[in-house]
């Protein structure tokens, strides 16, 4: 590891969820939901088995509203839920424990937030072919509780040992932590997620102005890209501080809704400026644990 | 001479709450900004000593919620007192040793906010019920369709002084100017319920463009807002807002502001004036 954590400590433990249902609210409510300019739109959104989307490919471009990718699993309990939701990590190891693809392995991507509060977990296309919804899978959570040694005011959230490995994040001359991603998101592209909380859940990139985003650099980004979040401070919640940092990974598709857009799921966060990131091309989860499909 | 609208053309319908009682989530606490767990009061209940006029920032307390607010316990009566109800609308107590006061609405938070005056606030009990005559949904500009109003009584319309600039641009009063990336919580909701907060945790910048005077019932404008459908950013666009409850301790989260015009053009302009709010406009208090 190229930079010192308390690794040795952390407790690995289960959380356990169920492959979720896509669901609509129930009539008479209209099935439709609005994008930015109040026109309704009829697609799929989170939740299921999702066969052809993956880490890797495009956010943009799918005719889906914050899809994710692979699977998706939640609990019913809602204390259990949020034991999963929050102690599962991006980086850590699940296992379908019932039905056809008992015994095969996935890796956790990303977490939804409000309103889904899901669990993202990648498995190959093929052996989601063989998932039923409902079928159960354990994540071997591992990450809460993550410490630095040389960094301790950078907050380290949903984020599993291996992937600050992988990210291969390093110590700046001056003591800052240098942590490689795809781009830099400004504050006003930040919308649903700020004020929910920063241990679970996504906080969405806002893409309604695509003339905003195209100025950010930000119209190339894939499933699973690493991106800093510029001036947001994720300490405890999600909000505007001028000097904070924060890193993410992005785990859902983009939206037509106005606030909305790609979900990130944040890795780490700082204020005083103590994580300082290097654009990096090709920063994805799928390079860094050389996921395939 | 205000501008005109179609409200001959509005529906005035009753919809009812009872007083809430404030309530807390074992054990209480919520983290600050700096990570302090703090319990304070702010929430739900009759507030004696906070009404519109006063300030924003400042109480020892998070998302103070001036007045008296309000909550149906039926989900769907819940939703339609959310729904219905603009602000300004008349309010009736209708139990209790206050029955027959007269209240204004000044706010919608979790619950929906009404101002009292003092000798009634002394007789109000919790459990107490009330009822709005809402009316202001289907509101509009006749002149200025691509403005879109929410939640806007007559009574408010009319007593705000906004002026016509030409055929499609308007001029309206207001207290204070936000930039769109301080906007935070209330991103995740649809627009047509609550509010959207501020997030005054950087407080250098709160002091430096003196948004922390801003006082409960201003009026505000947000550049670059689009608050139609959902809250979001979108360069040229403009909302104009009502700041509905005060500040909070919590990251993400501030002083509570709640969309009264969204337009996705710049065809909405403003002049900055601490009389810009709803305290003078609607007569509610001749003390400020």
């Amino acid at each position: 590891m190229s930079v010192r954590s308390n690794v040795d400590k952390l407790v690995s433990v289960s959380v356990m969820g169920k492959i979720a249902s896509p669901g609509f609210p129930g009539l008479p409510a209209e099935p439709y939901r609005l994008d930015a300019d109040g026109k309704p739109f009829l697609l799929p959104t989170w939740g299921g088995i999702v066969y052809n989307v993956s880490v890797g490919d495009s956010v943009y471009g799918w005719m889906g509203d914050c899809v994710h990718p692979g699977v998706s699993i939640s609990l019913d309990d809602d204390r259990g839920n949020r034991g999963l939701n929050i102690f599962a990590c991006v980086g850590n190891t699940a296992m379908v424990m019932t039905g056809e693809a008992k015994g095969t392995r996935g890796i956790v991507t990303g977490k939804s937030g409000r309103f889904s509060e899901q669990v993202i977990i990648h498995f190959e296309k093929d052996i989601r072919t063989k998932m039923a919804i409902g079928d159960k899978v354990v994540v071997r959570a591992k990450g809460v509780g993550l410490q630095l040694d040389d960094h301790p005011t950078v907050k380290i959230k949903s984020c599993s040992p291996e992937l600050i490995e992988n990210l291969e994040v390093t110590s700046t001359d001056d003591g800052k932590l240098s942590v490689p991603v795809v781009g830099k998101v400004p504050a006003h592209l930040l919308g649903a997620g700020a004020g929910l909380t920063s241990e679970g859940g996504s906080l969405h990139i806002q893409t309604v102005d695509k003339e905003a985003l195209s100025e950010a650099g930000l119209n190339d980004l894939r499933l699973g890209d690493v991106v800093a979040l510029e001036n947001f401070d994720s300490s405890w919640n999600h909000g505007f501080l001028r000097g904070a940092m924060g890193i993410g990974v992005v785990g859902q598709t983009d939206s037509p809704r106005a606030g909305y857009g790609p979900g990130v799921t944040v890795l780490m966060t700082a204020t005083n400026e103590a994580i300082e990131p290097r654009i990096t091309a090709g920063v994805n989860l799928k390079e860094l644990f050389s996921i395939t499909d | 001479m205000p501008l005109r609208t179609n409200e001959n053309a509005l529906v005035q319908m009753a919809v009812t709450g009872n007083i809430s009682q404030p309530g807390l989530r074992y054990p209480g606490y919520v983290p600050d900004t700096e990570g302090n767990a703090r319990i304070l009061p702010g929430m739900a209940g009759i507030v004696y000593n906070a009404r519109v006029g006063d300030a924003a920032f400042g109480w020892a307390a998070d998302h103070l919620e001036p007045g008296v607010s309000i909550a149906n316990p039926n989900q769907d009566a819940e939703f339609a007192l959310h729904y219905l109800t603009c602000m300004g609308n008349k309010a009736t107590i209708t139990s209790g040793l206050a029955q027959g006061a007269e209240g204004i609405v000044t706010g919608e938070h979790a619950r929906l906010l009404i101002d009292f005056p003092d000798d009634a606030l002394e007789l109000l009990c919790v459990g107490d019920s009330v009822q709005i005559m809402a009316e202001g949904r289907g509101i509009q500009f006749i002149d200025y369709p691509q403005i879109e109003l929410k939640k806007c009584s007559p009574e408010l319309i009319n007593s705000m002084p906004i002026e016509a600039i030409d055929d499609k641009r308007i001029k309206v009063p207001v207290a204070i100017e936000l930039p769109p990336r301080i906007m935070g919580s209330g991103a995740e909701l649809n627009s047509e319920y609550v509010d959207q907060d501020l997030m005054s945790g950087d407080r250098e910048l709160m002091a430096d463009l003196g948004i922390d005077q801003m006082r409960l019932g201003d009026l505000i404008v947000i550049p670059d807002a689009d608050h139609r459908y959902g809250r979001g950013y979108r360069k040229g666009a403009v909302t104009i807002a009502l700041c509905i409850h005060g500040d909070s301790i919590m990251n993400g989260h501030g002083p509570g502001i709640l969309a009264l015009m969204s337009c996705p053009e710049p065809l909405i302009e403003w002049e900055i004036t601490s009389e810009a709010n709803i305290a003078n406009y609607l007569n509610i208090r001749t003390d400020l």
